[in-house]
C-alpha cells in the first residue's frame, strides 16, 4: 500500500469542524423541497431569518401624493424601508425599537450605473428615561385628566418620561461623497414612534403626528417608528406550497382553481382570504425627497426622458469583525515601508473617520425589488446575494431569467388543473425591466445599465388620484404603480403571479406549445385573494379614528403607513373568521 | 488583550471545563467512524453517511498521525458520489481530503466550483481560503475568510482560519484572541480538537517568546488528549528551545513510537544532537532525508522540511535550490519565500536572496527564524541598519529560539540600530 505522508501539522481543523458545525452548515444545504412565494422579503434568507432587526421585508418608492393624487408643494419621491416582519403588538416590555448598532441606508442610482449616487444613512440611539421603571412604555391618565402616583401620565409626546425606552435618529444625506446631516428646523432630535402598546399608555395618533417631520433644512421629510405592517398576503396557504383557497367557496362567484380569480374576486376592494400579517407591526423609516435633489440633471425630468428613472434599494449593515483586526498595520512591525507592503485589504489604510467608519460595517441584507431573493434566488445563494452590492448581480443572471418557483408553479397546476396554465420557457427575458433600465418602466433612450435588483421609478410619471389607483399598477394601466416603483397598495403578490408566473409580459411565449398569448386568462388573474392591507380602518376599540383612504387603505400624506395596531386590541384575521376584511364583508375562506 | 485572553482561558481549563480523554475510551473519531458505519449496516445508499464517514477517517488521521486512514475516507467519498453523483456533502469531503493531503490547488479549484454552485456554505469558503493562503493568495484567502465571517458572524470555522491568517500577517495578539474564541466555541467532548486548537496556540506562544504560558497550554493539550503525536512534536519543540535535550529527545522517541512524520524526524535528529549523541542523530538525518525525499513530490511540507535541511545541516545549496524550484512554480507563502530566499543566500546569491525576502518579509509574519534569515540576508547585501534591526527583531520575539544564539552573535558584529550612522 502507499503511504502518503503525514501533512497534518499545520492544517486548520476544518474537516473536524465540518462535523461540529453541523448545525449551523444545514442551512446551507439545498432546499429542494417545496418552494413558492413568500411573504414579500419576511425572514426570506437564512441569516435574516436569524437577524431580524436587519431584516429588511419591503421597500417601496414612489411620486408622493395627497388626497387628490397631487404631487406635494415640491413634487417628492417618498422612500420606505420596513425591517423586522411580524412584530406583535402586544409583545412588552421592550416592543421593537431600532437597533443602533446597524446603519440602515437608503441608496439612489441615479445615473443607471447600479451603483449609489444619493444615500440616506439612518442611525438609532435608544435612552432609558425611567431606568427602574421594567417596561419599555407605560402610562395613565384617567378619563377625568387624574394620574396614578408611580404612574407616569399617558404617553401624547416625545417629552413624557413614560416612553422610557426613548430612541432618537440621525439621517445623514451623502451625495457624491459629501455628507449633509438632515437636521430638524427647530433644532431638536428626530424621535422614532414607539409600538403603540394600546389606548391606556398612550395615544399613539399624537404621537405618529409629532414623529413626522417635515420642516428639515433640505426639505427632507423623515419618519422612523413602529407601523401596522403594509404589506398583505395569504401567506398560509402560500406557505403551504401555494396551496391558495378556493375563494367565494368557488363557482358560480369563484372560478372553482384555487390561485385563479373571478372578475368580481380580482375587482374586490376586499379581502377573499385572510391577510396573515394583518394585526402585525413592523419598524419603518420613511424619508420624502424633492425629486430634483433626486435626479443625475437636478431636475424634475419628463417621464419620456433618459434621466427620469432612479433605482431605489435599501440594506443593512452590521460593524464588521474584521479578520484583518481594524487599523492594524503590519508596517508598525518592521522596517519596510508601507509603499513595500503587499496589497492587502486595510494594510495601513488612512482614509476619513467616515469612510474608515464605512469600511468596518458587513452589509447583512439589502432589498429592490419585493420579489428577487425571495422567490428567484436559491436557497444556497441568498445571504451571499443579500450582502453583496446590486451591481454585480449579473453573477445571478442565472436565477433571475430561469425562477425556480415559476416551474414549480407551473408544475402543480399541471396537476391541480391541467391544462389551465401555461408558463413562458426559460430564459424569461420579459422580467429583465426588472433588473435593468428598460421600458415600460424606463423611457426608450434610456441607459440600460447592468443587471441589478433595484427598484425602479420613473420620477417624471405624475402620481395617480389614490381614490382611484389600481392594486395591480402598470398592469392595470396605473403607470404611477409597480413596477414603476411600488406604492403601499400594490398588490405585489398578484402582480408577481402574473408577470412572473403568469408571464402576461412576455408576448406569445404561453400554452402548450409556447406559442399562445400569455396575456389571457387564467395567467392574467392569478391571485391569492388578498387584495388590500387589512387594517382597522378606525381602530374603534381605542377611540382612535385612523385615516386610511377607502381605496387604498393607507394614509394621503406622508409618511403613508398606517397606524400600528394596538397591543391591547390588535386583531390577527385567520381563516374561517366571520369578516375577511378588518372583521367586516364576507367570511375567510379555510379551504 | 492577549494576558486577559489567556488568564481567562486557563481559568477555563483549571476548572475542568474542558473534557480530559480517558486511556481505553474511543476517540471521537472513532465513535462517528463506528456510528456511521452502524447506520450503513442498517441503510448502504445512504450516501450522506459515507461523506460523514469520510470527514471521520480524515478526523482520524489526525488523530492518529496514520495517514492510511486518507485512503479510506477517499473509498467512503467514492461510495458517497456512487450513489449520488452530485451531491454537495461529498464533494466538500473530497475538498477537505484534498486540504488534508495537502493538495491546494486541486482543493481550491474544487472549492471553487463549490462556491459557485452555494456559495452560503461557510465552510468552502474557509477551504478557499486555506488553500489560497498555502499558495500564498493572502489577498484572496483574507476576502474568503471575511465572507466566512460575515456569513455567520462569529463562527468556530471562521475564528481559526482567521487566527491563521493573522498569525501569517504577523498579528499575533490577533491570532491568539481568534484561537482563544474558537477553543470558547469548542464542545467539551471534542477533546482531540480541543488539544489541536491548544497545541496551535502553545506553538505561537513558544514562538513568540512566551514558554510558560506555552507549557501550560501543551501540558493541557496532552491531558485532555493523551499522547497527541501533534502536542507531544510541540513540547519537544518548546524543551528544544529550552536546550533540555534529554526530555525532547524522550518526547520525540514517544511521538515517534508510531507513524513518526518527516517533521518529527528533523526534530528528533536535532535533539539527538543536542543532547550529545551524534551517531543517533546522524542517522535519524540520514533517515529524515531518505523520508522527505521520498515523499517530497507528495508533501510541499517535506520538501519545505528538505529544503531547510540541506542548506542548514547538509551544507547543499544547490540541491535545496532545485527543491525550491520545483516548489515555488505552485506556491508562494511566506514560508516558501523565506525558504527561497535563504536557500539562495546560501547559494551565495545575495541580491536574489534579498529581493525574495523583501517579499517574504512584505506579508508581515512575525517570526525568530524568518527575521533571523532577513538579518543575514541584509548583511549580506550590506545593509547593516536592516540587518541589525532584524536580527534584534529575532532575538526579541523569541529569545529562545533555534537560531537565538546565532542571531546574537551576528547581531554583535553590528551596532545597535540608530548608532550606526
Amino acid at each position: 500500500m502507499k503511504i502518503k505522508p503525514h501533512p497534518i501539522k499545520s492544517r486548520v481543523p476544518l474537516v473536524a469542524l465540518t462535523l461540529t458545525f453541523l448545525a449551523i452548515a444545514a442551512v446551507t444545504v439545498p432546499f429542494v423541497g417545496p418552494a413558492g412565494i413568500k411573504a414579500s422579503s419576511h425572514r426570506e434568507a437564512p441569516i435574516t431569518a436569524l437577524d431580524p432587526t436587519a431584516d429588511i421585508t419591503d421597500v417601496w418608492a414612489f411620486r408622493s401624493y395627497d388626497a387628490y393624487g397631487h404631487d406635494t408643494k415640491t413634487p417628492s419621491i417618498t422612500m420606505i424601508m420596513a425591517v423586522n416582519p411580524f412584530e406583535e403588538p402586544a409583545n412588552g416590555p421592550n416592543w421593537f425599537p431600532f437597533d443602533p448598532r446597524i446603519l440602515y441606508e437608503i441608496h439612489v442610482d441615479n445615473d443607471q450605473d447600479g451603483r449609489d449616487d444619493i444615500v440616506f444613512q439612518i442611525r438609532f440611539s435608544s435612552q432609558y428615561q425611567l431606568p427602574t421603571v421594567p417596561i419599555a412604555l407605560a402610562g395613565f391618565t384617567s378619563s377625568t385628566g387624574g394620574t396614578a402616583p408611580g404612574v407616569p401620565p399617558q404617553i401624547t409626546d416625545f417629552a413624557n418620561p413614560g416612553l422610557n425606552l426613548r430612541q432618537t435618529y440621525t439621517v445623514t444625506m451623502i451625495k457624491h461623497g459629501v455628507a449633509t446631516a438632515i437636521r430638524n428646523s427647530d433644532g431638536s432630535p428626530f424621535y422614532a414612534v414607539p409600538a403603540n402598546a394600546g389606548p391606556r399608555t398612550m395615544k399613539y395618533a399624537d404621537l405618529y403626528a409629532a414623529g413626522t417631520y417635515g420642516e428639515t433644512n433640505d426639505d427632507i421629510s423623515v419618519f422612523s417608528g413602529t407601523v401596522d405592517d403594509p404589506f398583505f398576503i395569504d401567506l398560509g396557504a402560500t406557505f403551504d406550497t401555494v396551496n391558495l383557497r378556493l375563494l367565494e367557496g368557488g363557482p358560480p362567484g369563484g372560478t372553482g382553481v384555487p390561485g385563479v380569480l373571478s372578475t368580481s374576486e380580482d375587482a374586490a376592494n376586499a379581502n377573499l382570504a385572510s391577510d396573515t400579517v394583518s394585526g402585525y407591526a413592523v419598524d419603518a423609516i420613511a424619508i420624502q425627497v424633492p425629486i430634483q435633489m433626486l435626479t443625475s440633471t437636478g431636475r424634475v425630468e419628463p417621464p419620456t426622458s433618459p434621466h427620469a428613472t432612479i433605482g431605489i434599494w435599501a440594506s443593512t449593515s452590521r460593524p464588521e469583525e474584521s479578520i484583518r483586526r481594524p487599523g492594524y498595520s503590519e508596517a508598525s512591525h518592521g522596517l519596510w515601508s508601507s509603499a513595500s507592503l503587499p496589497t492587502v485589504r486595510n494594510a495601513a489604510y488612512t482614509e476619513s473617520p467616515q469612510e474608515k467608519d464605512f469600511e468596518h460595517f458587513s452589509q447583512v441584507q439589502r432589498l429592490g425589488n419585493p420579489l428577487i431573493n425571495e422567490l428567484v434566488i436559491g436557497i444556497g445563494t441568498k445571504d451571499y446575494w443579500s450582502m453583496s452590492k446590486p451591481v454585480n448581480d449579473s453573477q445571478f443572471a442565472s436565477f433571475d431569467l430561469d425562477p425556480t418557483f415559476v416551474s414549480i408553479v407551473d408544475s402543480l397546476y399541471s396537476v391541480l388543473a391541467p391544462g389551465a396554465l401555461f408558463s413562458p420557457p426559460a430564459p424569461r427575458t420579459d422580467l429583465l425591466p426588472l433588473v435593468e433600465y428598460l421600458p415600460p418602466i424606463a423611457a426608450p433612450g434610456t441607459a440600460t445599465g447592468p443587471i441589478a435588483d433595484l427598484l425602479r421609478l420613473n420620477t417624471g410619471v405624475a402620481p395617480t388620484d389614490p381614490s382611484k389607483a389600481s392594486r395591480l399598477g402598470l398592469l392595470a394601466g396605473d403607470g404611477a404603480g409597480f413596477p414603476n416603483g411600488r406604492r403601499l397598495a400594490d398588490d405585489v403578490v398578484d402582480i408577481t403571479l402574473r408577470v412572473a408566473v403568469g408571464g402576461v409580459l412576455a408576448g406569445n411565449q404561453c400554452g402548450s406549445t409556447h406559442t399562445t398569448t400569455c396575456n389571457v386568462f387564467p395567467n392574467n388573474v392569478l391571485g391569492d385573494g388578498v387584495n388590500v392591507n387589512d387594517v382597522d380602518t378606525d381602530l374603534a376599540t381605542d377611540g382612535v379614528t385612523n385615516l386610511v383612504e377607502p381605496n387604498t387603505h393607507f394614509h394621503t400624506s406622508f409618511p403613508y403607513v398606517d397606524y400600528c395596531p394596538s397591543g391591547r386590541n390588535r386583531r390577527h384575521i385567520d381563516p374561517g373568521e366571520a369578516g375577511c376584511t378588518a372583521g367586516t364583508g364576507a367570511p375567510c375562506p379555510v379551504q | 488583550m492577549k494576558t486577559l485572553a489567556i488568564a481567562l482561558f486557563l481559568a477555563v481549563a483549571a476548572s475542568g471545563v474542558f473534557g480530559a480523554g480517558e486511556a481505553g475510551s474511543p476517540s471521537p473519531a472513532e465513535l462517528r467512524i463506528e456510528g456511521a458505519q452502524k447506520v450503513l449496516q442498517k441503510q448502504p445508499n445512504r450516501y450522506q453517511t459515507y461523506s460523514d464517514l469520510a470527514l471521520a477517517f480524515v478526523r482520524r488521521a489526525r488523530e492518529t498521525g496514520d495517514s492510511s486512514y486518507y485512503e479510506q475516507a477517499g473509498a467512503a467519498i467514492a461510495s458517497s458520489l456512487r450513489i449520488a453523483p452530485e451531491n454537495f456533502e461529498a464533494q466538500q469531503a473530497q475538498v477537505d481530503l484534498l486540504l488534508a493531503e495537502h493538495n491546494y490547488r486541486q482543493a481550491l479549484d474544487e472549492a471553487r466550483a463549490l462556491n459557485h454552485r452555494m456559495p452560503d456554505a461557510v465552510l468552502v469558503w474557509g477551504y478557499m481560503a486555506e488553500a489560497e493562503a498555502a499558495l500564498g493568495d493572502y489577498q484572496q484567502a483574507e476576502d474568503a475568510a471575511q465572507w466566512m465571517m460575515n456569513l455567520r458572524p462569529g463562527n468556530l470555522p471562521a475564528y481559526l482560519t482567521g487566527a491563521e491568517l493573522r498569525q501569517d500577517w504577523g498579528d499575533i495578539d490577533g491570532a491568539e484572541e481568534y484561537f482563544s474564541k474558537a477553543l470558547q466555541q469548542t464542545p467539551p467532548f471534542e477533546t482531540e480538537e480541543t488539544a489541536w486548537i491548544l497545541t496551535r496556540m502553545g506553538r505561537l506562544l513558544r514562538q513568540s517568546g512566551r514558554p510558560d504560558t506555552a507549557e501550560a497550554l501543551l501540558q493541557k493539550a496532552l491531558k485532555t488528549f493523551p499522547d497527541y503525536s501533534l502536542s507531544l512534536e510541540e513540547m519537544a519543540a518548546l524543551r528544544l528551545d529550552q536546550r533540555l535535550y534529554p526530555q525532547a529527545v524522550e518526547l520525540l522517541e514517544k511521538r515517534n513510537g508510531s507513524f513518526p512524520s518527516v517533521s518529527s524526524r528533523l526534530l528528533a535528529a536535532r535533539a539527538y544532537a543536542g543532547a550529545g549523541r551524534p551517531a543517533d542523530a546522524a542517522k535519524m538525518y540520514a533517515e529524515f532525508e531518505r523520508e522527505a525525499r521520498a515523499q517530497m513530490g507528495l508533501s510541499d511540507d517535506a520538501s519545505l522540511d528538505l529544503i531547510n535541511y540541506y542548506v542548514d545541516y547538509a551544507h547543499r545549496p544547490q540541491e535545496a535550490l532545485r527543491i525550491v524550484r520545483l516548489r515555488i512554480e505552485n506556491r508562494h507563502d511566506v514560508w516558501t519565500l523565506d525558504a527561497c530566499a535563504w536557500a539562495l543566500y546560501a547559494d551565495r546569491r545575495y541580491a536574489e536572496a534579498d529581493q525574495q525576502m523583501e517579499k517574504a518579509l512584505a506579508i508581515g509574519t512575525r517570526d525568530a527564524v524568518l527575521f533571523y534569515h532577513a538579518g543575514a540576508i541584509e548583511a549580506a547585501v550590506g545593509k547593516k541598519a536592516e540587518a541589525s534591526h532584524y536580527l534584534q527583531q529575532s532575538i526579541e520575539l523569541n529569545p529562545a529560539s533555534e537560531v537565538s544564539e546565532t542571531a546574537r552573535r551576528a547581531a554583535a558584529q553590528f551596532p545597535a540600530r540608530g548608532t550606526w550612522e
